[in-house]
């Protein structure tokens, strides 16, 4: 059951404040750090709401963020539409690839649901990337940003933009604890948990399945309608396998099934891949490795090791009363 | 065109020539996964270690002595690999499995750079290989032909072993249920590091075998990783006759697509993987059920 | 009194400092090249040859470069963070760079919108200098097209009528063989058959070869880079085509970048490429003299890329330029002979407009080199929809 413990709202709450802060003071090359910061957070909600509380790992997630900002780009440079109609556009498109995704793999478990689920990203990766309306691999540039001038803001000022990038992950998030606190969320950890038993309750799997991947498709495709914005410009390596991987590589670091973990992770990993790399060209490797050591050492990705130490202090406090008391 | 003969002898000789080179790694990685539930993203890396091993001692002890060396090579790193890392996360689930494997890529790749450098090396076919042989009415390079009698020794020998030796009983009954071998007195952990071994030397031979014919670039192996995935995911896991299986199905539709249907030809072959996977999500020819 | 004197001395070293500022001219260069990834051997061969130009032509300038490196990773989203850091965070004053045409796309409308001069030395895309171009992105190194032109007409003229065409299907492949086959077509050749392999998925052409042989052609004309171009020459060779269908091609195919690792393979193919590093002039044995010594390499098409662009950016300096306005006004300019022969920049379409050398790659005392068959001369492209606003100042 996922519940707002204090820590997770204190950590978010100082996750909001410092970026909002940060989005202020930062000099442009941070704000564009943070704009690919709320995107890759974005991602991993949408990932961790499938992989780390459904059980489903999913390696499609890059293809689902990459066909949202394609169908944004090509929605708004080719048929017209401004930019907010073109990223529900964007999202209610993806979201339905994604439902259909999760209902045809919905009977696979384990290495072959993430067999399936690299199969069909890829399939969608290889269609753009030879398609003629889709630019092939140059890609496609001009994609717009929303025009809130109506309310007096601009989004082509990296500052405002970088605001509304946080705003964005803030209501990605909503979305996703919404959809945890609701039946179709619950139906999604207990199938984690035990499928059989959720089955005999009569419960129809491959469609609980099959909306929660539509609900993590929406998100992923905000996050490509953010990413497309930011850089104004899309190109087929954004629906790579690779990127999928990376999403996965933050949710595990970040902490698995925490939800706050995602945005920690994303935060870490983009801050990490810069400093690093300004030292070494080198740095595949380093992330690779610190990945393998997080992974060995069993340990629940920071904010996951944040709560458990924290858990245990509560439990350590409930023992010393409990000794006190007998 | 397509009514010459020689065409299609040319396209299916290429056909069995990638069939025969997929199914060298692929045999490897899902005899792996079959028996110790193990899935090794970094196949492809180990498959690029062989190829540069091959390319470097090529220069000092000719194409046979890297061809023999490459998958001794990989084979030892299989080993290190094994007894550092896999064995502890053997049974820790398959997204932890991904991460590791994902994470090996990672070094693999900047290892290779940082080793080797950037630029791409070439090796050579060796002089008694490169010439042509009048096959069936067309011309088809030797070296290829020898890829193709190298992929049937392999398998071959590899299905003498499992059907008619004692190890290859016990392999099979391993990848049946483990647990039940264990109980019936067979060391188990002993067979599972050696076919961990094996798969990596196919992989390195595989690699060793492919370098004159491809280029020799640091990111090969993520190149190859997709495709041998799919082989062994529509063939079925953990059997030999779903590697062949797979590899014929992939080199033929592969090939064949790339001349007739260019356009499809890149999302047809994953179109057939999500049909497998849909209908019998196993694969056509798994070890079990 | 002693505070006067101390306030009259002060005045004085800061007017003497500031009079001095004003003398040395500090000019700041954004470099921008991939320096990991599949083409980090590209990048590394423009950077040397871009600080060797410096070293060589920068003193007759008068000014002092400063030249901030970023590594783009051949990927869009961060080549254009790492554009807008370098204009935006380190101010410079012009950059240079781009090997990815993917990446010249995406940061394109930055560069042009912020009036920030771009010196490509590299990416070929023909748009750059045509719908996309921009009095602010003057190309010094080669448009896709201008490279294959030529060889339609060179080809007709050896007495070969029918070709077949091989190219890996992306937006590059296709703008080079399309740059031939109208050439071609046009000086009365005939184009049999086509083929696009799927770029950067294909490793074994055998399927494409069977093609082209059961396609009656005389020749086969292909382009391919990298990786692929080594595949495909070896196993072109292996199939043993070379003997009815010679093999000709844009000159990437057999670049002295990688051409060793192709092999007896390489020899006899023939192809055009704006540089080789047999040219025979005093300038580029001048420049690969220097480049052999600075890095241990013989210099490829995209070192002198790298070495031109520093060159151009000196002759730019020379004629006055020393901001951002300026630099993009005197860019499109700049003439001069180097190692390539003579260079101009095309006012239509900043464009690089530059001979084109037809050559042979043929076993050498030191392995494989590179034989001039011919120098055609230097065409502008057309102007292809460049609609060139003039700058603003």
């Amino acid at each position: 059951m996922f519940t707002h413990t204090p820590l997770r709202l204190t950590t978010l709450a100082l996750l909001a404040a410092g970026s909002l802060s940060y989005a202020y003071a930062a000099g442009f090359f941070g704000l564009e750090i943070l704009a690919e910061i709320a995107t890759l957070a974005i991602l991993v909600i949408a990932l961790d709401l499938v992989a780390g509380f459904g059980g489903m790992v999913s390696l499609c997630h890059g293809a689902l963020l990459g066909v949202g900002a394609y169908v944004f780009t090509v929605a708004a440079n080719d048929a017209g539409l401004t930019a907010l109609p073109a990223m529900v556009l964007a999202v209610v498109l993806s979201s339905a690839l994604a439902f259909a995704i999760g209902a045809v793999c919905a009977r696979s478990t384990g290495i072959y649901f993430i067999m399936a689920t690299l199969a069909f990203g890829q399939m969608a990766y290889s269609y753009v990337f030879q398609s003629p309306l889709f630019g092939g691999d140059d890609g496609l540039s001009g994609a717009p940003r929303p025009d809130l001038t109506a309310i007096g803001i601009d989004l082509t000022d990296s500052r405002a933009f970088a605001v509304y990038a946080i705003l964005l992950v803030a209501f990605a998030y909503l979305v996703a604890a919404r959809t945890l606190r609701s039946g179709l969320g619950r139906s999604l950890v207990g199938l984690h948990h035990n499928e059989k038993r959720l089955r005999a309750l009569g419960l129809t799997v491959w469609r609980a399945k099959a909306s929660a991947f539509a609900i993590s498709g929406a998100l992923a495709a905000l996050a490509g309608c953010l990413a497309a914005q930011h850089t104004q410009y899309v190109s087929p390596g954004l629906l790579s396998w690779t990127v999928s991987g990376e999403a996965l590589v933050v949710v595990i670091l970040g902490g698995l099934g925490t939800l706050t973990g995602p945005i920690v992770g994303a935060i870490l990993f983009v801050v990490l891949k810069h400093e690093i790399s300004a030292i070494t060209p080198y740095w595949h490797a380093i992330v690779g490795i610190i990945l393998i050591t997080v992974v060995m050492s069993r340990a629940k990705g920071v904010f996951g090791f944040i709560e458990s130490r924290w858990d245990d202090r509560g439990a350590k406090t409930v023992a010393k009363e409990a000794e006190a008391d007998a | 065109m397509t009514a010459d003969l020689g065409f299609w002898v040319l396209q299916t000789l290429n056909a069995l020539q990638l069939s025969m080179l997929l199914f060298l790694l692929s045999v490897g990685l899902t005899v792996i996964f079959g028996l110790m539930h193990f899935v090794n993203l970094a196949h492809g890396s180990l498959y690029a270690f062989g190829a540069y091993v091959a390319a470097t001692l090529a220069g000092t002890f000719g194409y046979w002595g890297g061809l023999l060396v490459a998958p001794l090579a990989v084979a030892a790193l299989g080993a290190v690999l094994y007894l550092t890392l896999i064995r502890s996360q053997r049974r820790a689930g398959p997204m932890a499995q991904v991460l590791i494997t994902f994470g090996l890529i990672f070094v693999a790749v900047d290892a290779t750079r940082l080793v080797w450098g950037d630029l791409p090396i070439g090796i050579a076919v060796p002089a008694i290989l490169d010439s042509q042989i009048a096959l069936l009415g067309v011309e088809y390079p030797a070296y290829r032909l020898f890829i193709i009698a190298l992929g049937l020794c392999v398998l071959a020998a590899l299905t003498l072993i499992l059907t008619r030796t004692q190890i290859g009983a016990m392999i099979r009954a391993g990848v049946d249920n483990d647990q039940m071998a264990a109980c019936l007195g067979i060391n188990v952990e002993r067979m599972f590091f050696l076919v961990f071994v094996v798969g990596c030397a196919l992989a390195g031979l595989a690699g060793a075998v492919a370098a004159p014919v491809l280029s020799v670039t640091p990111d090969m192996g993520l190149q190859i990783l997709i495709p041998t995935l799919i082989v062994i995911v529509i063939g079925g896991l953990g059997s030999l006759k779903g590697a062949v299986a797979g590899s014929l199905i992939f080199g033929f539709v592969q090939t064949f697509g790339a001349v007739l249907l260019p356009t499809l030809s890149s999302v047809l072959i994953y179109a057939l993987l999500a049909a497998v996977l849909v209908t019998r999500p196993q694969g056509l020819l798994p070890a079990k059920g | 009194m002693k505070s006067a004197l101390k306030a009259a001395l002060a005045g004085l070293v800061t007017s003497t400092a500031m009079l001095s500022a004003a003398w040395a001219e500090d000019i700041k260069v954004g470099l921008l090249l991939p320096y990991s990834g599949v083409y980090a051997s590209l990048g590394q061969d423009i950077d040397d040859a871009f600080a060797l130009g410096l070293e060589t032509f920068g003193a007759d300038s008068g000014a002092t470069f400063e030249v901030v490196r970023e590594d783009d990773e051949v990927k869009p989203p961060v080549g254009l963070a790492k554009t807008k850091k370098l204009i935006l965070q380190d101010e410079v004053d012009v950059m240079v760079g781009v090997v990815s045409s993917g990446v010249l796309g995406a940061i394109r409308d930055t560069v042009d919108g912020a009036g920030v001069p771009l010196i490509v030395a590299n990416a070929g895309n023909d748009e750059a200098t045509g719908e996309a171009c921009s009095p602010y992105i003057t190309r010094i190194s080669f448009s896709n097209s201008q490279v294959n032109r030529p060889m339609g007409q060179w080809l007709v003229d050896q007495g070969v009528k029918k070709v077949f065409t091989i190219a890996p299907d992306y937006a590059a492949g296709r703008q080079m063989i399309d740059a031939f086959t109208a050439a071609f077509t046009a000086a009365g050749g005939e184009v049999v058959g086509q083929e696009w392999p799927a770029f950067q998925k294909t490793q074994d052409f055998g399927p494409f070869l069977a093609n082209a042989k059961a396609s009656g052609a005389d020749a086969v004309y292909v382009f391919f880079a990298g990786g692929e171009a080594i595949s495909f020459v070896k196993q072109y060779d292996s199939f043993g085509m070379k003997a009815a269908m010679p093999l000709y091609g844009s000159g990437f195919l057999t670049s002295a970048l990688y051409v060793e690792a192709q092999g007896p393979a390489a020899e006899g193919v023939i192809t055009a490429l704006h540089y080789v590093p047999t040219l025979d002039n005093p300038e580029n044995a001048a420049f690969v003299e220097a480049f052999k010594a600075k890095t241990g390499r013989i210099p490829s098409e995209y070192a002198v890329q790298g070495y031109d662009s520093a060159r151009a950016l000196v002759e730019a300096v020379k004629a006055g330029a020393t901001d951002r306005t300026a630099l993009a006004a005197a860019l499109p300019k700049v003439a001069f002979t180097g190692p390539r022969g003579e260079l101009k920049i095309d006012p239509a379409t900043n464009n690089v407009v530059q001979p084109i050398h037809v050559y042979e790659t043929i076993a050498g005392p030191g392995g494989l080199t590179q034989k001039v068959l011919a120098t055609l001369p230097a065409e502008a492209d057309p102007v292809n929809g460049c609609a060139m606003p003039a700058a603003t100042n």
